[in-house]
C-alpha cells in the first residue's frame, strides 16, 4: 500500500497502531548486509549470557563442596572459575554492546545515506511543498530513533528473553519445588508491571503531548513577540503560558507518581520472592533436602530472573517509537525521484549523437538555442491544509513561443506574476511542463539526458545562495574555468580587501558576504561552468551604489556575445539585450528589440514609463529597477 | 520540602538495607539449628517475616521520598520556566533581535530540563547514595571488618575509574555534538539550496558532503561506544575482582569459623548494592555541572532588565487604556496625537530606514494617509508611535503627555497596530482576533471581523470561529491573514489605529471595503494608514508623503495633486500601472 502524498506532511505522531511485520521485514533488509557483526553480538550475547548464569551454580559449587565441608584446598580454583564468569558476564555484555552499537550506526549511515541520494532527486515541487523542519526530522531524530532500535532493542531484549529461559530451566533443574515457589511472585509481578506499563506508557504520551504543546507556543510567542507587545498582551500571554506550563507539570507529577510505585514496587515483589524462597529454603534446609549452595544460588537466580522483567515496558516504548520513525523514513524513502533522474533517458548512443560543438556551428546557425514552443504550464496546488493536493493551481504559462539564439542574449521583461522566473526554471527542468515544448539546441529538453542539459545551462537565481566553504570553493562548484570566471567577474579584486581572498569563509549561506558580494560570486560560479547558455534572473533588491556599480560592470563584461537569457530588473541590462521578450500574465506579449519596442507604443512602453522615467518630484526615489 | 525527602531517604534506606541483614539471620538460623543448635524453625520464619515487612516499609518510604522530590523538583522547574518567560516576554524588542530564536528556545527548554534532571533524578541518586554508602558500610563493618576493609580497597579506584570515564565520554560526546550539528547545517544548507544542487548538477558532490558528515559523525559515536565498552569492562572487571575476592576470603573465615554463612550471603548482598550507584556517581558529577552552567545561562536572561517594570501596569482589564472623554474637542486642548522632530536611526549598522527631523499631528477622529517609497520610513514611525521601540523624550505626545513618561503597556494598548507582515498565533480564528483583548468576546470577534471583510470566509470553515489556523491547523492564505490581522486591532478596541501596509495582498476591491467599513466610526477611532493604493489615499482626511526620513508633501488628495510634486508622481505610476494591469 502505499500512503497518499499528503500523509507526508500533515503528520508527525508520535503514536502508531501496534506493530507491523512488513515494516519490520523492510528494516531487517538494512540489518542483513551486517550480518556477521549481527552473528558476532549474538555470539556475545550467548556467551555473556552463559557466563552471567554459570556464577551461581559455581557459587553454589564453593560452597556445598568447601565452604561447608571445611575443605579449603581447591577452593581457590573454583573461586577463579566464579571470577572467570563475572568477568565473562561482563566482558561480553559489553563486547555484544560495542558490536551493537557498530551494526547501529553502520545501519543509520547507510540509511541516511540513502535518505539523502534519494531527496537529491526528489522534483523541486516537492521541496516547495515539505518544510525544511519536518525534512531535517526525517533525517535526525527519526533515524536517531531507529538506531536506538537497533542498540538497546532488538538485541537486549533476545538476551533478556535468554536469560529468563535460561534461568527458568536451571532453576527447575536443581530443585523443582523451591523453583516453583521462586515463581510464585511472578504472576503478582507481572500484573503489576502490566498495569502499570500502560499506564504509565499513556501518561508518557500525555506529557510529551503537553510539553510540545507548551514549546509551540514559547516559539510562537518568541518568533511573534512583536504582537504580544504591540497589543500589551504580555500579562494575558503569560496568564497562558502559566496554564500550559501548570498542565505540563501537572502531567509530568502523574509519570512520577506512577514511576514512584512501579520501581519500589517491583523490588519490592523481588524482595518477598526471596523471603518466601528463604522460607521454604529455610525449611528445607532444616529437613536436609536443600543444600546451603543451592539456596544461595537461587537467591542469586532470582535477581537475575526479576531484573530484566522490570524494564521489559520500556523495551516496547523504544520499539513503537522507532516503528512509527522507520514508517516515515520509508514513505520519504517511497517517494517518487523527479523523471529527469529516470534509470534510462531515452537517449541515443553515445557515439550516435549529433554532437553538438559549442560555438562553432556554422551550419547549424539555423537551429536556435532556446525555443519555447506553445508552453503551458501551472504549478502543482500545495497540499498544505485540508484540501486534497496533487491538483493544477491556476496556470502561470500560457502558450509561451519564443525564440533566442546563438550568441544572443534575450531579456525577459514584465510585471511581477507574469511568468518570469518560471521560464528559467522550465528551461532547467525543475518542473514538467503541461503543454507545448521546450527545446535546446533543437533537442527537446525531456530527451536531453540530465547531466547533459543541466552540464549546458548555468543559472543564477535571484536570490544568490553559496554554500558554505569558501568563495573558491563556490566558484569550483559551478565548473572548472575557475580562473576565467574569476577574473571575467572581477572577483579577486574584491576579495583582496578582506584579507583572505579567495580563500575566505563565506560562512553558512554566504551569509558573511553582503548581497552585492554574493552576486558577485554566484556569477563567477556560473560563468565557471563555461555554459552554452547562461540563465540569469536578476535580484530585484536594491544594494549599495559601488557594489551596483561593480555588478553593472560585470554583466557587461558577461553578457555581449553569449547565449543568456536574463530576468531583467536593471534598465542597463534591458538596453544591452539583443532581444526583449515582454511577458504579462503568462503569455509572451510583445518581442523585439529596446527601439523597436518603444516605438510600438505597447505594453513595454508603458512598463517603461512605469519603472524607468524620472519623476518629477524630489524624495519619489524610486530605484532603477524593473 | 528537601529536608523531608532527606529524611524519607535516609529510613526507606534503612528498611532498604536491613533486607540483607534479615537473609543473615534466616541463614544463621539454619545453619545453627543444623549445627545442633536451638530448633531454628521460629528463628527462620521471624527473619523471613520481618524481611517482607522491612521491604515493604522501604518501598513505602522509597515511594514518598522519591515522589516529594520529583514533585518538588517540577516545582521548582516550573516556576522558573513561567518566571524566565515572563520575564523574556518583558525584554525589549531589541534583545529579540540580537538573539537568535534558538538561543532563546533552547534556555526555555533544554536548558530547564537539565536544571531539572539535576534537581530530580541527579540528587536522588546523589543524596540516596550517599546514604546508602554510609550505612552499607556500617552494617559490612558488623559483619566483617576484614571483608569491608578488601572491599573498599577497590572503592576508590572505581570512583576514580567512573570520574575518568565522565571526563573522557563528556569530551568524545561533545565531539559527537558538535559533528551532528555540522551533519545537520549541511543537510538544511543543501534542502535550501536544493535549486542550485540541481541546476548545477551538484547532487554527487552534495552526497559526498553529507556522506562525509554522516561519517565523521559515525565515527565519533563509536569511539563513544568504544569509551563506554572499555569503561564498563574495566569496572566490571574490578568488580568482579572484589566479589570474587570476599567470596575466597570469606569463604575461608566461614570454614575458620571467624563468620557466618549468612553474613557472607548478606555481605554480598550489601557489595551488589552498592556497585551501581558507585559507578553512577561520575554520572551525577557530570549532571550537576550540565545543570549548573544551565541555571548560569538561564540567570544570564533573568539578569537582562526588562522593558517595563512589572505589575501595576496591567490593570487595565480590557485592554484598553482609559481615555477621557470628558471634554468635547475645545480649542486649546491638545491634539491627540502630535509629533515634534522626531529622529531616530536603527542601531550603529546603518542598516534599516531612519528618520530625521518629523514633526505633524493627528486629531482625534482624523484618518490620515502615510505614503512613500520603500525605506522611507514609515514603518519606523509606526514602531515608534505605538512604543514597540522607546520614542526618545520630547518627541511624541499623546494628548499633550510625553510618551516617553507613559508606562509602555499602556502607551502600546492606545495603539492597535497591524504590520506589514501578518502573524497569527496557532490557535481558533476567534482567540486570534481577541488576542487584544483582556477577555475573549465572540460578539466583538463577530462584529471586527465582519468589519474586516473576512466574516463570510469564516463561517465556511469547518469550525467557523473555532477553526484553528496556523501550524497546527489550516493554513491561511495572505489577504486572509492580513485580514485577521485587522480583525484583531479592531477588537482590541484600542482608539488609535496604525495599519502599516496592512492590507498589501488584499485585492483593491476589498480593501475599499475594508476602509469603508472602518470609516463609519472615525468619530471616534482614529486612523493613520499607510499604503500604496490612490483609491484608499484619495479618502483619507489628510495625507504625509514620507521619504528619506522627512516628510515631503503633506495636506489633501487634491491639494498634493495640484502640486505637482511627489505625491502627483506617484499618483501617476499608479494611474499607469492600472491600466497596464487591466489591459489583458
Amino acid at each position: 500500500m502505499r500512503h497518499g502524498p499528503d500523509d507526508f506532511f500533515t503528520d508527525d505522531r508520535i503514536e502508531t497502531r501496534g506493530i507491523d511485520r512488513r515494516l519490520l521485514a523492510r528494516l531487517l533488509r538494512y540489518v542483513l548486509p551486517h550480518r556477521r557483526l549481527l552473528a558476532a553480538a549474538l555470539a556475545a550475547l550467548l556467551c555473556g549470557t552463559a557466563c552471567h548464569l554459570a556464577g551461581p551454580y559455581l557459587l553454589k559449587i564453593v560452597i556445598d563442596r568447601h565452604v561447608m565441608t571445611g575443605r579449603l584446598s581447591g577452593m581457590g580454583g573454583w573461586v577463579l572459575l566464579y571470577l572467570g564468569s563475572l568477568a565473562g558476564a561482563m566482558g561480553f555484555l559489553y563486547l555484544q554492546m560495542y558490536a551493537v552499537s557498530i551494526l547501529g550506526q553502520r545501519v543509520i549511515l547507510a540509511l541516511r545515506r540513502e535518505m539523502f541520494a534519494r531527496m537529491q532527486r526528489l522534483p523541486v515541487v516537492f521541496f516547495d511543498r515539505t518544510p525544511t523542519g519536518r525534512l531535517m526530522t526525517r533525517l535526525t531524530s527519526d533515524v536517531e530513533a531507529l538506531q536506538e532500535l537497533l542498540s538497546s532493542g532488538l538485541v537486549s531484549t533476545i538476551g533478556d528473553v535468554a536469560v529468563l529461559a535460561g534461568t527458568t530451566a536451571i532453576l527447575l533443574w536443581m530443585d523443582l519445588r523451591l523453583a516453583l515457589v521462586t515463581f510464585a511472585v511472578l504472576p503478582a509481578l507481572v500484573l503489576f508491571v502490566e498495569l502499570l506499563k500502560k499506564r504509565i506508557r499513556e501518561a508518557n504520551r500525555e506529557m510529551r503531548r503537553k510539553l510540545a504543546r507548551m514549546n509551540a507556543f514559547l516559539q510562537e510567542h518568541v518568533t511573534g513577540v512583536a504582537v504580544v507587545k504591540a497589543f500589551g498582551m504580555e500579562g494575558k500571554s503569560q496568564r497562558r503560558f502559566d496554564a500550559l506550563n501548570g498542565e505540563y507539570a501537572a502531567e509530568s507529577v502523574r509519570l512520577t507518581n506512577l514511576y514512584s510505585i512501579y520501581f519500589p514496587g517491583v523490588e519490592m515483589l523481588a524482595s518477598i520472592a526471596v523471603a518466601l524462597l528463604l522460607w521454604r529454603g529455610g525449611v528445607g534446609l532444616l529437613s536436609g533436602a536443600v543444600t546451603f549452595g543451592t539456596l544461595v544460588a537461587f537467591l542469586e537466580y532470582a535477581r537475575r530472573f526479576y531484573d530484566p522483567i522490570k524494564d521489559m515496558s520500556d523495551k516496547y516504548n523504544i520499539l513503537q517509537t522507532a516503528l512509527a520513525s522507520s514508517e516515515r523514513i520509508f514513505r520519504l524513502l517511497d517517494e517518487e525521484i523527479s523523471p529527469e533522474y529516470a534509470e534510462s533517458p531515452p537517449e541515443p548512443a553515445l557515439d550516435a549523437r549529433p554532437p553538438p560543438s559549442p560555438r562553432a556551428s556554422g551550419s547549424a546557425a539555423a537551429v536556435p538555442a532556446v525555443e519555447f514552443r506553445d508552453v503551458w504550464f501551472s504549478y502543482p496546488r500545495p497540499a498544505g491544509g485540508e484540501t486534497a493536493g496533487g491538483g493544477e493551481g491556476p496556470p502561470v504559462l500560457r502558450g509561451v513561443t519564443f525564440v533566442l539564439e546563438e550568441g544572443r542574449t534575450g531579456a525577459i521583461v514584465g510585471a511581477t506574476g507574469a511568468g518570469k522566473t518560471t521560464v528559467l526554471s522550465l528551461l532547467c527542468r525543475f518542473y514538467e511542463i503541461r503543454r507545448g515544448k521546450i527545446l535546446l539546441f533543437g533537442r527537446d529538453i525531456r530527451e536531453i539526458p540530465r547531466e547533459e542539459l543541466r552540464g549546458s545551462l548555468a543559472l543564477v537565481l535571484q536570490d544568490p545562495f553559496l554554500f558554505s566553504g569558501t568563495v573558491r570553493e563556490n566558484v569550483a562548484a559551478g565548473g572548472e574555468a575557475v580562473g576565467a570566471a574569476l577574473a571575467a567577474i572581477g572577483v579577486e579584486r574584491f576579495t583582496r580587501e578582506w584579507g583572505e581572498g579567495l580563500a575566505t569563509d563565506v560562512g553558512e549561506r554566504g551569509v558573511r558576504l553582503s548581497t552585492g558580494q554574493r552576486q558577485m560570486v554566484s556569477f563567477a560560479r556560473a560563468l565557471a561552468r563555461e555554459p552554452r547558455v547562461l540563465l540569469l534572473d536578476e535580484a530585484t533588491s536594491s544594494v549599495d551604489p559601488v557594489t551596483e556599480g561593480r555588478i553593472q560592470g560585470a554583466l557587461a563584461g558577461i553578457l555581449p556575445g553569449r547565449t543568456a537569457l536574463v530576468v531583467a530588473h536593471r534598465l542597463s541590462t534591458v538596453l544591452s539585450a539583443d532581444r526583449i521578450i515582454v511577458m504579462h500574465k503568462g503569455k509572451v506579449r510583445e518581442m523585439g528589440t529596446h527601439r523597436e519596442l518603444l516605438a510600438a507604443e505597447g505594453i513595454y512602453r508603458r512598463l517603461y514609463a512605469l519603472q524607468f522615467e524620472e519623476g518629477s518630484g524630489p524624495g519619489a526615489g524610486i530605484p532603477e529597477h524593473f | 520540602m528537601y529536608a523531608l525527602c532527606v529524611v524519607g531517604l535516609f529510613v526507606s534506606s534503612v528498611f532498604g538495607l536491613l533486607v540483607p541483614w534479615m537473609t543473615r539471620e534466616a541463614v544463621d538460623a539454619v545453619s545453627a539449628a543444623r549445627g545442633g543448635g536451638p530448633p531454628g524453625e521460629g528463628r527462620l520464619l521471624r527473619a523471613v517475616g520481618l524481611m517482607v515487612l522491612f521491604s515493604i516499609l522501604y518501598a513505602a518510604f522509597r515511594f514518598l521520598s522519591r515522589r516529594s522530590l520529583f514533585v518538588a523538583a517540577r516545582d521548582v522547574e516550573r516556576e522558573v520556566r513561567g518566571r524566565l518567560f515572563s520575564h523574556v516576554v518583558r525584554l525589549p524588542i531589541r534583545f529579540f533581535h540580537a538573539t537568535p530564536t534558538g538561543d532563546v528556545m533552547s534556555r526555555l527548554t533544554n536548558d530547564l530540563s537539565a536544571v531539572w534532571v539535576f534537581l530530580g533524578p541527579g540528587l536522588l541518586m546523589l543524596v540516596g547514595t550517599v546514604i546508602s554508602w554510609l550505612l552499607a558500610v556500617a552494617f559490612m563493618l558488623r559483619i566483617s571488618p576484614m571483608l569491608t576493609g578488601v572491599s573498599l580497597l577497590i572503592a576508590p579506584a572505581v570512583v576514580y575509574l567512573s570520574r575518568e570515564y565522565g571526563r573522557a565520554f563528556h569530551l568524545r560526546h561533545r565531539l559527537v555534538q558538535e559533528s551532528l550539528a555540522s551533519m545537520n547545517a549541511a543537510l538544511q544548507e543543501n534542502i535550501s539550496g536544493i535549486r542550485l544542487v540541481k541546476a548545477f548538477t551538484l547532487e554527487t558532490r552534495e552526497e559526498e558532503r553529507f556522506s562525509g558528515e554522516c561519517e565523521r559523525y559515525y565515527r565519533h559515536n563509536l569511539a563513544v561506544a568504544r569509551t563506554s565498552a572499555a569503561f564498563h569492562g574495566a569496572i566490571g572487571l574490578l568488580a568482579g575482582v572484589g566479589v570474587a575476592l570476599v567470596l575466597f576470603l570469606g569463604g575461608r573465615a566461614v570454614v575458620q569459623g571467624t563468620l557466618t554463612l549468612g553474613g557472607l550471603v548478606a555481605f554480598n548482598a550489601y557489595l551488589a548494592m552498592l556497585s551501581f550507584p558507585t559507578m553512577a556517581m561520575g554520572w551525577v558529577i557530570n549532571l550537576f555541572q550540565r545543570g549548573s552552567s544551565a541555571m548560569g545561562r538561564i540567570n544570564e536572561f533573568l539578569r537582562l532588565p526588562v522593558e517595563f517594570p512589572e505589575g501595576g501596569t496591567e490593570t487595565a482589564g480590557e485592554g484598553k487604556a482609559p481615555v477621557e472623554d470628558s471634554a468635547g474637542s475645545g480649542i486649546g486642548e491638545p491634539p491627540l496625537l502630535e509629533v515634534r522632530g522626531l529622529a531616530f536611526s536603527h542601531g550603529g549598522d546603518g542598516r534599516g530606514e531612519a528618520l530625521r527631523g518629523v514633526s505633524f499631528s493627528v486629531r482625534k477622529g482624523e484618518v490620515l494617509g502615510l505614503v512613500g517609497p520603500t525605506g522611507g520610513g514609515k514603518s519606523t514611525l509606526f514602531s515608534l508611535l505605538s512604543g514597540l521601540f522607546p520614542a526618545p523624550p520630547g518627541t511624541v505626545f499623546l494628548e499633550g503627555i510625553d510618551a516617553s513618561t507613559i508606562p509602555l503597556p499602556e502607551l502600546r494598548r492606545r495603539f492597535a497596530v497591524v504590520s506589514q507582515d501578518p502573524f497569527l498565533f496557532s490557535d481558533s480564528v476567534l482567540e486570534n482576533v481577541c488576542f487584544g483583548r483582556g477577555q475573549t468576546d465572540p460578539g466583538a470577534a463577530r462584529n471586527a471581523t465582519g468589519l474586516a471583510r473576512f466574516l463570510a470566509e469564516v463561517e465556511e470553515m469547518p469550525n467557523g470561529f473555532d477553526t484553528v489556523v496556523g501550524e497546527r491547523g489550516i493554513s491561511l492564505s495572505g489577504g486572509q491573514k492580513q485580514r485577521v490581522t485587522i480583525a484583531r486591532a479592531l477588537c482590541s478596541g484600542a482608539p488609535i489605529l496604525l495599519l502599516d501596509d496592512a492590507l498589501s495582498a488584499v485585492d483593491a476591491e476589498t480593501e475599499r471595503e475594508i476602509f469603508e467599513g472602518i470609516l463609519p466610526e472615525k468619530g471616534e477611532r482614529t486612523v493613520l494608514f499607510s499604503t500604496h493604493r490612490m483609491a484608499s489615499l484619495s479618502r483619507c482626511d489628510r495625507i504625509l508623503v514620507l521619504a528619506d526620513g522627512r516628510i515631503v508633501e503633506e495636506g489633501t488628495h487634491d491639494d498634493l495633486l495640484s502640486l505637482r510634486g511627489a505625491y502627483f508622481d506617484l499618483y501617476s505610476r499608479q494611474m499607469l500601472a492600472r491600466e497596464l494591469e487591466e489591459s489583458s
